[in-house]
């Protein structure tokens, strides 16, 4: 404890030390330890069932992904690929509009501002049910919404060509909220005059927006890009309660998640789709904080 | 005129797209099966109160609910208190290489996610399966650590060394002058740390078998696939698990909100919320 004031007394000196010890250990242990077992785990063909071997076995799963297994798992990139930049895309869009139409003082703009961030609060259980009831293929109000549009039937979340895109809007809907409070603190560190000299020039809404609001806005953009795109990346549970990986739905997330633990119990198997994840993870990660720094800088 | 339409467009996207789900399925709870099968989004008719009952003693919801309540206060609590244990000596630079260790912490965050080598660690040391193993496995786990680190720098360092002067002992220190001193952070930390204990599935998902230790998100997971198209039923279950976090959230709103956008401003953006997304990795 170099420099504590509370070390100095010798009969004292563990409790200081106790209580980094304590929650260091904990952390080591189911955090730090099981993030890179991952790596270990991925090198070894596994069942976790009690008294069955663990079998090293090299580069097997990684071999396994891209020859026997390559199909399903460029189709799990290709989902994730679509969802992570589908939400991202999106989901700004959504928080940006919502943000700039409620950024207003008064008790009701407070109000509908609690409305539009409440879902994020509840479980993907809850939401996923309440949309299961919305969206089901007989009964729901869905149903009758797309008859009167389409005039015809659809299954919703059993269809290959419709189940992706609504699980992303669900997700989207749960987390709209979260990406318009960024954005909405953002736009209330942009100073008044800034705009005052904008409207002295002449400029119009659309031309304040485009040459004030936007490029100051740079730093939240930043932040909700990153974070909905990490977010994205890393969601699976709720796919996992809305379709269970099926009808075109299977991201890297919930592949490696069904295998270890669906049924199947290939952890080995699994701890290589949480590397490719995290590889995943890492490049995507990177490259976004890498030109939305560069682009706030130049802006 | 233009700000009355303005307000009537905003309460239509909130009341319409972000209300109304919630709102369709509480009246979907108080219907009969048979009014269901006739009208299926119409309103109630007759309307009945039976689901919940039913649904509460069908779904065992009752206790699971005390469990839910258990994962998520026990827990809460645990990691508030060591977090603030560990964030203090390392934001005030205590030890040697505080900086190494909090720069490693914050490194560790981006590493693969560890949900397999947890399970089979947990199988290892008898933690799967067990109420005390889940507790424990959720409560050590590190997380606020960072969320404090900052906010404790924001406490000046003088309030140390007066303290250590006048006699007073570590453990007391960080109880009577510290916690108390970050009471808004720690306030904000618990709601969203309760919140997001409450409804994670994936971990009570893997890691408890046993039906009389699942939470209600585990519960209902498995009422939902029970119950297919006995829609009343299943609306009320989902109902009855999500009161408790309405209810918290009508209360504390405010609160939740405004840390949100207090969070944003103060650069501690997704310390809290990310962690509630990617539930365990």
């Amino acid at each position: 404890m170099a420099g504590s004031p509370f070390g100095t007394r010798r009969t004292r000196r563990w409790i200081p030390w106790a209580s980094i010890a304590i929650p260091g250990i904990g952390w080591l242990l189911f955090g730090l330890y099981p993030s890179l077992a991952t790596i270990g785990y991925s090198f070894t063909q596994y069942s976790g069932l009690p008294g069955t071997p663990l079998n090293f076995c090299g580069l097997c799963n990684y071999t396994a992904a891209f020859t026997a297994l390559s199909a399903q798992v460029w189709e799990s990139l290709k989902v994730t690929l679509i969802y992570v930049v589908g939400v991202t895309v999106l989901q700004n869009l959504v928080g940006l509009g919502l943000a700039l139409l409620l950024n207003r003082p008064g008790r009701s703009y407070t109000f509908y501002r609690a409305l539009i961030f409440m879902p994020q609060i509840f479980s993907v259980a809850v939401v996923a049910t309440m949309f299961a009831l919305i969206l089901d293929p007989v009964t729901g109000p869905a149903e009758q919404a797309w008859q009167a549009v389409f005039d015809s039937t659809t299954a919703f979340l059993g269809d290959s060509s419709l189940a992706l895109p609504l699980v992303m809007l669900v997700n989207i809907w749960m987390f709209a909220g979260y990406t318009m409070l960024i954005y909405i603190a953002g736009l209330r560190n942009v100073p008044k005059p800034v705009y005052e000299a904008a409207a002295l020039d002449g400029a119009g809404r659309w031309r304040s927006f485009l040459h004030v609001t936007w490029p100051l806005l740079a730093p939240a953009t930043t932040v909700n890009i990153f974070l909905t795109a990490m977010g994205a990346l890393g969601e699976y549970a709720l796919i996992l309660v809305m379709t269970g990986g099926n009808f075109g739905t299977k991201t890297l997330g919930l592949y490696m998640f069904d295998s270890a633990f669906g049924g199947t119990s290939q952890l080995g198997y699994g701890s290589m789709l949480a590397m490719l994840q995290f590889a995943l993870t890492v490049v995507i990660g990177g490259t976004l904080l890498f030109t939305l720094r560069r682009r706030e800088i130049q802006l | 005129m233009r700000a009355t339409g303005r307000n009537l467009l905003c309460f239509a996207i909130a009341a319409v797209l972000f209300a109304a789900p919630l709102v369709y399925m509480l009246l979907q709870s108080f219907k009969t099966f048979t009014g269901f099968l006739q009208d299926p989004t119409g309103l109630p008719d007759p309307w009945t109160l039976e689901n919940f009952g039913e649904a509460w003693t069908q779904g065992d919801f009752g206790r699971q609910m005390l469990n839910s309540l258990v994962y998520a206060v026990i827990p809460d609590t645990v990691t508030l208190v060591l977090g603030v244990f560990l964030a203090f000596p390392v934001s005030r630079g205590y030890f040697k290489r505080s900086n190494a260790v909090y720069a490693f912490f914050v490194f560790s965050g981006f590493l693969p996610g560890g949900l397999i080598p947890l399970f089979i660690e947990a199988q290892a040391l008898g933690l799967y399966n067990s109420m005390p193993g889940y507790l424990i496995l959720t409560s050590l786990s590190g997380a606020g650590f960072f969320f404090f680190v900052g906010y404790v720098k924001g406490i000046p360092k003088e309030i140390d060394e007066a303290a250590a002067l006048e006699g007073c002992g570590y453990v007391r220190f960080i109880f009577t002058i510290i916690i108390p001193q970050m009471k808004p952070a720690l306030a904000t930390f618990a709601i969203f740390g309760f919140v997001h204990a409450w409804n994670n599935l994936i971990l009570p998902l893997v890691m408890l078998s046993d039906q009389q230790l699942w939470p209600v998100t585990r519960g209902l997971y498995s009422f939902f696939g029970e119950h297919t198209q006995n829609w009343p039923l299943i609306a009320a279950g989902t109902f009855i698990v999500a009161a408790p976090i309405l209810l918290l959230f009508v209360t504390l709103q405010r609160y939740l909100v405004e840390g949100v956008a207090g969070g944003a401003a103060f650069g501690t953006q997704g310390v809290a919320v990310p962690a509630e997304r990617g539930e365990a990795r």
